[in-house]
């Protein structure tokens, strides 16, 4: 009986161990990306598809397949690829990333720096790429 | 004088503001192409209707491996002699137009393919379905014995034509019908035809965000044979199996009755009768740059 229990209380054990490290969306080591010098043009863009509300679908697409493996499901930083990034992908719930204007979003999306690459090849068509960001901004 | 000029100006730019909302109007009821019917080009042994965006260099590997009749002693064919192996390129030179070239392991057979969308299916359904058109030729790169006496040229050669419609029902399902055409200049007459006509079924099925279930059916039809009328009919041809895919890869693994890759071997020199130990697995990568 104490030997099941032994057995039982491991278990138990690992499995918290297991839940608390999947759920920890920073891996030790990375660094926290610096802030993103967008220049004044991309700062001022506006979505010219904004109006146009089942782009967010589109969007939803776009983001399983190109920033889901890196940013996670959810945008918490925590998808498959992430750990071996040197820099933490950040969190898109962060009230001051949402606060950011959509250009600035573009501009961090599409054309990226460093570890995060430029989306201009992939994700050509405009409406596609704003799509994208209708996309980031529901995931408050 | 002036009054009328001021008129007329007024008048052209009035004119002009309203040609600009009628224009603004035509915009916005642009019904535009639902985007990524398929994850891939590729559906197991058929092709899709998608075709990637212009200027990508798409790189594919095709292997089927031996049947499973042997069961675990040849771990269900993976082991097993008689696989068949398909290296590809393709690259899209113009919007929804893609030109390749293939080298398969079986008669080491050398294709050269296109395709070309015609229209993409839309999201208000102006266009309900994709229609693509795709061809092969196929030149048999065996040595000239392989042809007999009277050895030509053009006997290496062998065609495949293809119209395929497709339609995503919604997120999840898209679906495929196609009818096709294919052509040798030579065969083996007492096994085959020369000509066959077929009809393609297949889909997929997204049941997760990268992973779908997808299937494919072949049917030769004992139609519109031009020479030779004692080929045995080929059988049809059943494929099963999952595909995952990320921003630059498809991954498909599956069980299907067919070792030929090149469709035109498919659909007139599969000869399997339908049973389990006649299912190979099989897997297709591809690969995209742009």
């Amino acid at each position: 009986m104490k030997k099941q229990s032994a057995i039982l209380w491991t278990m138990f054990s690992l499995l918290l161990i297991f839940v608390l490290s999947a759920s920890k969306p920073q891996v030790e080591g990375q660094k926290i990306g610096g802030k993103w010098d967008v220049p004044a043009e991309y700062k001022a863009m506006k979505n010219t598809f904004a109006s146009d509300k089942s782009l967010v679908d589109i969007g939803k697409m776009h983001y399983t397949k190109h920033c889901r493996s890196c940013h996670g499901n959810t945008g918490l930083g925590d998808g498959p690829k992430a750990k071996n990034l040197k820099t933490f992908p950040g969190k898109f719930n962060d009230p001051k990333f949402q606060a950011q204007t959509d250009g600035e979003l573009y501009y961090q999306s599409i054309i990226g720096r460093d570890e995060m690459p430029n989306y201009e090849a992939k994700i050509p068509e405009m409406e596609d790429r704003w799509a994208l960001i209708m996309y980031i901004r529901t995931l408050k | 004088m002036k009054k009328s000029i001021t008129i007329l100006l007024l008048s052209f730019f009035t004119l002009a503001l309203f040609a600009q909302e009628e224009s603004t109007v035509a915009e916005k009821v642009v019904d535009k192409p639902v985007r990524q019917p398929f994850e891939s080009a590729y559906l197991i042994d058929n092709q899709t209707t998608y075709i990637p965006y212009v200027n990508t260099l798409e790189y594919v590997i095709q292997h089927k491996f031996g049947t499973v009749e042997n069961g675990i002693s040849d771990l269900f064919g993976i082991y097993a002699p008689g696989a068949n192996v398909r290296i590809g390129f393709n690259y899209v030179f113009f919007k929804n137009v893609q030109l390749g070239w293939g080298l398969t392991k079986n008669n080491f057979t050398n294709d050269f393919n296109a395709k070309w969308t015609i229209f993409e299916q839309t999201r208000n359904n102006t266009f309900p379905v994709a229609l693509t058109l795709y061809g092969v030729a196929g030149i048999n790169g065996q040595p000239k014995d392989y042809f007999g006496k009277d050895y030509s040229f053009m006997g290496r050669m062998s065609y495949f034509g293809q119209v395929i419609a497709s339609r995503k029902f919604n997120e999840e399902l898209t679906l495929q019908v196609a009818a096709s055409f294919s052509h040798f200049n030579m065969v083996d007459r007492t096994l085959s035809d020369f000509d066959k006509v077929g009809v393609h079924v297949n889909g997929r099925y997204k049941f997760s965000p990268t992973m779908s279930v997808i299937f494919n059916y072949d049917q030769p039809l004992p139609l519109l044979i031009l020479r030779n009328k004692d080929g045995q009919n080929s059988s049809p041809n059943v494929a099963a199996g999952i595909e995952i895919s990320t921003s630059t890869h498809a991954f498909q693994i599956y069980a299907g009755q067919q070792s030929a890759i090149l469709p035109q071997n498919m659909m007139l020199m599969n000869y399997n009768p339908f049973a389990v130990k006649n299912f190979a697995i099989g897997f297709t990568i591809t690969r995209l740059w742009n």
